[in-house]
């Protein structure tokens, strides 16, 4: 039921990942971007009168999350200069599929994570790369490193935030 | 915007939780009251939502970014195999210098190495290998329990119903968190390390002084019993709120007040004496206030009850007590099962009579 739940969301996040790269790619140019987005999920949130009535709050985060990027990349579209209606919807084909600049700057932001990546402690390293490179359970990656699955969540979680500080920081 | 060094410390703690959090859900063991708890926290801040948001896009981008074709799994694995030693940081030596780069050559000495596991354990084998944040210890309440520790610096920390504080020990200050519920600190004087408090977007620093804090969902409570503290938000980074004894700022939502509110800091605080107090409240906020701590919850079910005002102060675990209290009032009427409590009123009781007592 849980891994159900799991794909949903997954499937969710992987449907708006476009729209969510690509607004979190602009901090490079913008860095109050991200800020922003956070800023105005929070406060729809917020706003949400019945809580109780959203029975998965990260999904819906997702998805307020994507629906505002969406949003925001169509505004900032509305903004530029002499885009003629046709190069318009180029844009919005693009905006499906990675655009040819968005996967510069993912190739970039690849080869920085994966710099951050060598530098992590052995155990972390390993526990990221056996679960997110070869799809193990945590079961599975505490049996490899003969550490508890508790341990292998604790290596994970540190890994994901020390990348995320790292990558925020070089915008 | 600019990072200072101080925001970049408290950015890695919230990505930290993000993290952990974001694991937590992909593992799919979340229970019904840990899903609460992750609503809460993200519903306490922006900053929560875009570390949350942030970190979500690193595990997406993980399985291109991790698969490094210059190094091989044997590799990794066995690295990761063969330095036991060196992942196990020795919990002394980070106190006394945080900021020390980690000592990455595999510990030989077997004692040594004893010691270290011997720490490791003692902090509930929870291991911290990045040297820029110490070894955190945290300390937690069940529900209905309540308790105190004196803190390696001297301070003491009481810790209400359901609560989780982080510590953290640094050069320049004495860092706690408050992941969920009320604590009450009793201030170490310490002139060259100040201790901060915060609970979600509030940022509470105190010299030598005795205050408490309530975070709940949305809000955080600071009431000052002693001394001096300045509480500041996230949100509005360039203003702080000097709060002397006797004043209470509510930080709604993140938002800082314009003035602390004179309160009965004695009565804020009655649940260190394991007492609850009210001065002329409804009963609706009564029994919420019972409920943080009884095992069976009171529920209120005539409307117009609820907003009956009431005075007194009880045992925070003697519900009975307040229970014979009501059932003192006029009208009302109070019926206990194994699960529940019901409060009502006579002419409201609903059509199959159960036995009351």
């Amino acid at each position: 039921m849980a891994d159900g739940k799991n794909a949903l969301v997954e499937r969710l996040f992987a449907a708006h990942r476009g729209a969510l790269q690509a607004f979190f790619d602009r901090r490079v140019r913008q860095r109050s971007d991200a800020t922003d987005l956070a800023q105005e999920v929070y406060l729809r949130m917020l706003r949400l009168k019945d809580m109780s009535a959203i029975r998965d709050l990260e999904a819906y985060l997702y998805s307020v999350a994507s629906n505002l990027a969406k949003e925001h990349a169509a505004a900032g579209r509305r903004r530029g200069i002499s885009v003629s209606v046709e190069e318009a919807t180029i844009q919005d084909q693009l905006a499906q599929a990675p655009s040819f600049e968005g996967e510069i700057l993912t190739a970039q932001q690849v080869k920085r994570l994966r710099a951050v990546l060598r530098g992590l402690p052995p155990k972390c390293h390993a526990a990221v790369v056996l679960q997110y490179v070869h799809g193990q359970s945590h079961q599975q990656i505490a049996q490899h490193l003969h550490v508890s699955p508790r341990m292998v969540k604790q290596y994970v979680g540190q890994a994901l935030a020390h990348c995320r500080r790292r990558m925020a920081r070089w915008g | 915007m600019k990072m200072t060094v101080r925001d970049e410390e408290v950015r890695a703690l919230i990505a930290r939780q993000a993290a952990d959090w974001f694991v937590a859900h992909r593992d799919g063991s979340l229970g019904a009251s840990e899903r609460q708890a992750f609503d809460e926290w993200l519903l306490a801040s922006p900053v929560h939502v875009e570390e949350y948001l942030g970190v979500a896009l690193i595990a997406q981008a993980l399985p291109t970014a991790a698969d490094d074709p210059e190094i091989p799994l044997e590799a990794i694995l066995e690295r990761a195999g063969t330095v036991d030693e060196a992942d196990v940081r020795l919990l002394g030596a980070n106190i006394l210098e945080p900021h020390a780069i980690p000592e990455r050559t595999p510990v030989r000495n077997r004692w040594q190495f004893a010691v270290a596991a011997v720490l490791a354990l003692g902090i509930g084998g929870f291991l911290w290998w990045n040297a820029d944040h110490p070894a955190p210890q945290r300390y937690a309440t069940g529900h209905g329990e309540q308790k105190t520790w004196r803190l390696t610096d001297n301070s003491v920390l009481h810790l209400n119903t359901d609560t989780a504080v982080t510590v953290r020990y640094r050069p320049a200050e004495r860092l706690i968190e408050i992941d969920r519920g009320q604590a009450f600190f009793e201030v170490a004087h310490e002139p060259t390390r100040r201790f901060r408090v915060v609970a979600g977007a509030t940022n509470i620093v105190a010299v030598g002084t005795q205050f408490d804090v309530y975070r709940d969902r949305v809000s955080t409570v600071v009431t000052v019993v002693e001394g001096q503290v300045s509480v500041a938000s996230d949100s509005t980074p360039r203003r702080e709120l000097h709060v002397n004894a006797g004043g209470q700022v509510h930080v709604i939502a993140g938002t800082l007040p314009d003035n602390a509110t004179p309160v009965d800091a004695q009565r804020r605080t009655s649940w260190l004496r394991r007492q609850i107090a009210f001065d002329q409240e409804p009963l609706a906020a009564v029994a919420a206030e019972f409920n943080r701590y009884g095992a069976v919850p009171i529920e209120i079910e005539t409307p117009s009850l609820n907003t009956l005002v009431i005075s007194g102060v009880f045992a925070a675990d003697d519900t009975e007590t307040f229970l014979a209290f009501l059932r003192t009032l006029d009208d009302v009427t109070v019926e206990t099962t194994a699960t529940r409590i019901r409060v009502f009123r006579h002419s409201m009781v609903p059509g199959e009579r159960v036995e009351t007592r």
